[in-house]
């Protein structure tokens, strides 16, 4: 059902970017999400297999930090890879390893997390000693971009090389992406190229124009969170 | 860009980077004012192979690294808890009546 961001707690950073853009909103963790754009479903699947940005920053996420984190995750049940690197794990949430003391913890398009919740009702800061929650729903925007052209759109505004060949699925890049700390998940949608953008949600319109602005010349644009869902069902070539 | 190499992030644009000064060992928790200023504010500036500390901004990551600081070449990068394994406690003053 579709809902006006203004009437919930939680909105998006870039919720008035979105409702500019024509947004029909739909409420996903008692925040509003933006489905599709003024373009429509279908033609911003088509978008967004050539170069698509979405706000996932209504998804659930989260993480901890501290030299017992990753331990204390793993004794969770948590799966957890090199540094840099992010395993999924069987609920379809990914766990982003970001340093020896720092995970990050993506829930799946739908909005959930199984494993997010788990891990949160059995954090207390007596029993996880050294290891501390990151709220970054409320620190952190997240972003989608998808699209054959994502990888050369990115190269205009981030030195580490993120083409395909180079920068593998889950590989994790903590680096400067227009002028700004971000972190950079790769993470295709179905056979479709995408990656996450992670930052500091003060920033968020910022980028959120920034990308727009590198975009143009591939004719890329915002799509809604329907079109992102939709690549990441396909199995077939893009 | 000149490039630096981050023990944890691989090679990166040195604008992703601060730098921390020269590493010092710590002076005696009783040492005097002039030890600790010397310490704490006033750098060897060496002509030559230095240790210094740097920082990756988007990682929050501080690291070591070996630098000429007359030819400015890099010479190697290290994780800080190679030199720093211990941690260093101080006690509390005493408070003074």
């Amino acid at each position: 059902m579709a809902v006006q961001p203004a009437t919930l707690n939680r909105r998006s950073f870039v919720y008035r970017e979105l409702a500019a853009l024509g947004a029909t909103f739909r409420e996903v963790n008692g925040c509003a999400v933006a489905a599709t754009l003024a373009a429509g479903r279908a033609a911003e699947i088509a978008a967004a297999r050539d170069l698509g940005l979405a706000d996932l920053s209504g998804l659930r996420r989260g993480g901890y930090k501290g030299w017992t984190a990753l331990d204390w995750l793993r004794g969770q049940g948590v799966a957890i890879g090199e540094n840099n690197m992010t395993l999924k794990q069987g609920d379809g949430s990914r766990v982003a390893r970001l340093a020896d003391s720092e995970a990050m913890i993506l829930g799946d398009l739908a909005g959930g997390s199984a494993l997010l919740d788990r891990v949160e009702a059995g954090w207390s800061i007596t029993g996880a000693l050294g290891a501390y929650p990151v709220p970054r729903p409320e620190t952190n925007f997240w972003f989608a971009i998808a699209g054959r052209h994502s990888d050369t759109m990115l190269a205009k505004i981030c030195g580490v090389d993120l083409r395909p060949h180079r920068f593998p699925d889950g590989a994790v890049a903590q680096t400067s992406v227009a002028r700004m700390s971000a972190i950079i998940i790769r993470h295709d949608l179905g056979a479709t190229l995408g990656y996450d953008m992670i930052a500091d949600s003060a920033a968020a319109s910022y980028m959120w124009t920034s990308l727009q602005d590198a975009m143009d010349e591939f004719g890329g644009r915002p799509v809604g969170l329907d079109a992102i869902v939709a690549l990441a069902a396909e199995t077939g070539p893009a | 860009m000149k490039i630096l190499n981050c023990p944890l992030n691989g090679p990166r644009n040195i604008s992703e980077f601060v730098w921390g000064g020269e590493v010092k060992e710590h002076p005696a928790l009783d040492c005097t004012d002039e030890q600790w200023v010397d310490y704490a504010v006033l750098e060897n500036n060496t002509a030559g192979v230095v240790r210094e500390w740097w920082y990756h901004v988007p990682t929050a990551y501080w690291i070591i690294a070996e630098r000429n600081t007359v030819t400015d070449e890099i010479i190697r990068t290290y994780p800080a808890r190679e030199l720093f394994k211990d941690r260093v406690e101080f006690p509390a003053p005493a408070v003074k009546p």
